[in-house]
């Protein structure tokens, strides 16, 4: 073993849904040897708020709502998957049309966070009119989130046995005009994204991440499903109504022919996603049957009958940026006893260390950024190694981004 | 805007956003006012990369202890005038988080806060509105000289 | 590509291995959806000693098991852990998730790290150490994952006896600083 220097090279890099001044409470910190980064050394905390430890001093409706501000961008997933641990726990049987309902938010939600990541992916590349091209895509998919459940982020959708609100018949017709405008503008997001030149230079053997790791690692999501692993918990183990669904795993060979587990595969598994999501929404809303949107309509039966029940149970679900599963254990007591929640970019993120081991420092924000990492679920990230040690911020490492793509578009 | 001030500012509004352990909502809210829809960039307001350029000061989320120090050092290079919006629940008086061993805030505690905005997470409109206000008050601050 | 087996050949395969190590295992079915489809859910409780042989056995039945998460809990005078591993991943609908729970006593919570069978359990080993005060040996990397450096050591978070968050560290946002 060569005897490493003590110095070490730490790089700041903020990584999220960011704009150019936009400052998440994360920081990587890069150690180099030379050009090499050789290890990665987690440390968690700066948005580390206490949840599970408030969460075993509420009830379990409370803990819903609680659940829901995990995370802005996911914020259906985590209390679906609370609703559906509970759920399990004390037998309570959802009814099928709230099975179906709750499909159709899952994948609008999808639909809204693979576009946000595309537009903050083009913007560390360097390409901010994209960023504004695809955000303006959102809105559109926001206004139909906004049309079903009343609001466009933190939803409050959830109902341990379905779901609040139904969707009638007339509401079929807005629900089908925005998904038309989707489906429209898909052909000009995937000729901006894959078909570019820029784009494919920048992205293309960047960042490779091979099945192997990827299953090693326990990767989720996206990021696995570029690397060729068929993981995808809808598919795995269906909850709500995806067993009735028509669709299958999706991965990068689908498009393109081959998996090379890069940058590019991942933005091409996301882009077929939301392609995926729209045509699952039609489906739904072609297949629901009638019938109750709630087990028990009356909050304060649910939570008197929640008090009597024991035992433990997992919920586990598809979010867009992997699987997240939550653990509850009840015994008998109007709070639960244990609560633990992991939201997929844990597992996210231990991968990144074969995917940046002899990269470029510019390419560190996409290769870093192209696992989606959602910085509310997960916190600061230092990575470490021998080396020397200097300090860059942000804003040098944006630019280094930027200007190498502008070489490359000369 | 406020009529019969005078336009002690020669540029617009430059915002610095610090996130102090939020869950994002805000967050993204806030990049959404940039967007075409919203366009806060039609009235010259643009966020900064660092606090020494900013006017005003946007924070969200409850603050967590390891971000108090940074906040207040946020604040603290920032120039006079300055005004501070603190964005959503969080800040402003915990929301779900009342209870908690991480959290130091509200934001109140750490630094003085001139406008609050309500909301899980406040809409875009709600954002851009509070910029606005900064505005008329820094401005207003400035006619008093 | 490892032939399937069914639930109970599963836990057949454990308890041949392990007899008496093995105890309480059940085996869940779940149901989703109109048709129904229904799953699988597996829980047993592993006796420490013969934990990392366990998942090692686990590698047999899947290459490459999927870890989730470690949740644990205290429980009067023993801290239990539950690994969440699933297997069976890749077709539709065969996915069976399986449980562990390791009961470890509090005068002495250790446990072998399982990062050389599977390198992805390294945060949530880290975390179990943090929050409960589990001490898990051969950990390749030993640091705080969650609560900043300077949280006081000893106290878990996720205790409700004496060394849990009490006191001075909770904080009641909304009641004004007297």
């Amino acid at each position: 073993m060569s005897t490493k220097t003590k110095s070490k090279t730490t790089y700041q890099i903020p990584v999220g849904p960011i704009h150019p001044a936009l400052k998440e409470p994360v920081m990587f910190e890069f150690e180099l040897d030379g050009e090499k980064i050789v290890d990665v050394d987690v440390s968690l905390g700066h948005v580390h708020r206490g949840i599970e430890w408030t969460g075993m001093r509420r009830n379990p409706v409370q803990v819903l709502y609680l659940a829901e501000r995990i995370c802005g961008i996911c914020s259906y997933c985590h209390p679906m998957a609370f609703a559906l641990a509970t759920e399990r726990v004390a037998g309570i049987q959802v009814p099928e049309r709230a099975e179906y309902l709750r499909v159709i938010h899952a994948e609008l939600e999808r639909i809204c966070s693979h576009v946000l990541w595309a537009g903050v992916a083009a913007h560390e590349i360097g390409f901010d009119s994209v960023l504004f091209l695809t955000w303006q895509i959102r809105e559109k998919a926001l206004d139909l989130t906004e049309y079903l459940t009343g609001n466009r982020v933190t939803k409050a959708i959830t109902m341990i046995g379905g779901v609040r609100r139904d969707i009638t018949t007339d509401m079929h017709s807005t629900i089908n005009e925005g998904l038309q405008f989707i489906k429209d503008n898909f052909e000009k997001l995937r000729r901006v994204y894959l078909d570019d030149k820029t784009f494919r230079m920048r992205s293309q053997d960047v960042g490779i991440l091979t099945k192997e790791d990827a299953l090693k690692l326990c990767a989720a999501g996206p990021t696995t499903r570029a690397s060729g692993v068929r993981k995808d918990v809808r598919l795995d183990q269906p909850y709500f109504a995806f067993g009735d669904l028509d669709f299958d795993y999706v991965t990068p060979d689908v498009l393109t022919g081959e998996v090379n587990g890069d940058v590019y595969d991942r933005i091409v598994v996301r882009l077929l996603e939301v392609k995926q999501s729209v045509e699952l929404i039609e489906q739904c809303i072609k297949q629901m049957p009638e019938g109750e949107i709630v087990a028990e309509p009356k909050v304060a039966k649910l939570l008197a009958s929640l008090k009597k029940i024991k035992g433990e149970g997992i919920g586990r679900m598809e979010a867009p940026r992997g699987e997240v599963i939550h653990y509850v254990k009840y015994i008998e007591h109007e709070f639960p006893y244990s609560w633990k929640v992991r939201a997929p970019t844990y597992n996210n993120i231990l991968p990144w260390i074969p995917m940046l081991l002899g990269e470029q420092i510019a390419d560190i924000p996409i290769v870093a950024a192209s696992t989606d990492p959602c910085m509310s679920c997960t916190n600061r990230v230092a990575i470490v190694d021998g080396g020397k040690r200097y300090q860059l911020n942000h804003e040098d490492l944006h630019k280094l981004s930027v200007e190498k793509t502008r070489r490359l578009m000369k | 805007m406020a009529k019969g001030l005078p336009k002690s500012f020669k540029k617009a509004l430059w915002v610095y956003h610090i996130n102090s352990g939020s869950c994002n909502g805000c967050d993204i809210e806030i990049v959404a006012s940039l967007c075409p829809r919203y366009d806060v960039e039609r009235f010259g307001i643009k966020l900064v990369g660092s606090p020494r350029h900013a006017d005003a000061l946007l924070t969200t989320g409850p603050v967590t202890r390891q971000m108090a120090d940074k906040v207040k050092r946020a604040y603290e290079q920032m120039p006079d005038p300055k005004a501070v919006i603190c964005v959503g629940n969080c800040g402003n008086t915990g929301d779900v988080f009342y209870e908690s061993y991480n959290l130091v805030g509200p934001i109140d505690n750490i630094i003085p806060v001139d406008i609050h905005v309500a909301g899980c997470p406040p809409r875009p409109e709600a954002i851009i509105m509070a910029v606005a206000k900064a505005w008329t008050k820094l401005e207003t601050l400035e006619a008093k000289k | 590509m490892t032939k399937q087996l069914t639930p109970k050949e599963i836990v057949q395969s454990f308890t041949d291995t392990f007899k008496t190590k093995i105890k309480n295992p059940r085996i869940e079915t779940h149901a989703a959806g109109s048709k129904p489809t229904e799953f699988i859910h597996i829980w047993m409780n592993v006796d420490k000693s013969i934990f990392k042989e366990a998942v090692k056995h686990l590698t047999t039945l899947e290459n490459y098991p999927h870890l989730a998460v470690a949740s644990g809990y205290e429980w009067e005078n023993t801290i239990e852990l539950v690994y969440h591993f699933s297997i069976y991943f890749g077709e539709r609908c065969k996915e069976i998730s399986l449980n562990m729970t390791v009961v470890l006593p509090k005068s002495k919570p250790e446990i072998d790290s399982i990062c050389d069978i599977i390198p992805g359990a390294l945060i949530t080993e880290q975390e179990k150490q943090e929050m409960l005060g589990v001490t898990v040996k051969g950990i390749p990397k030993d640091k705080r994952a969650f609560v900043s450096d300077d949280f006081p050591k000893g106290m878990y978070p996720w205790r409700k006896d004496e060394t849990g968050a009490s006191g001075k560290m909770v904080r009641n946002l909304h009641e004004g600083d007297k």
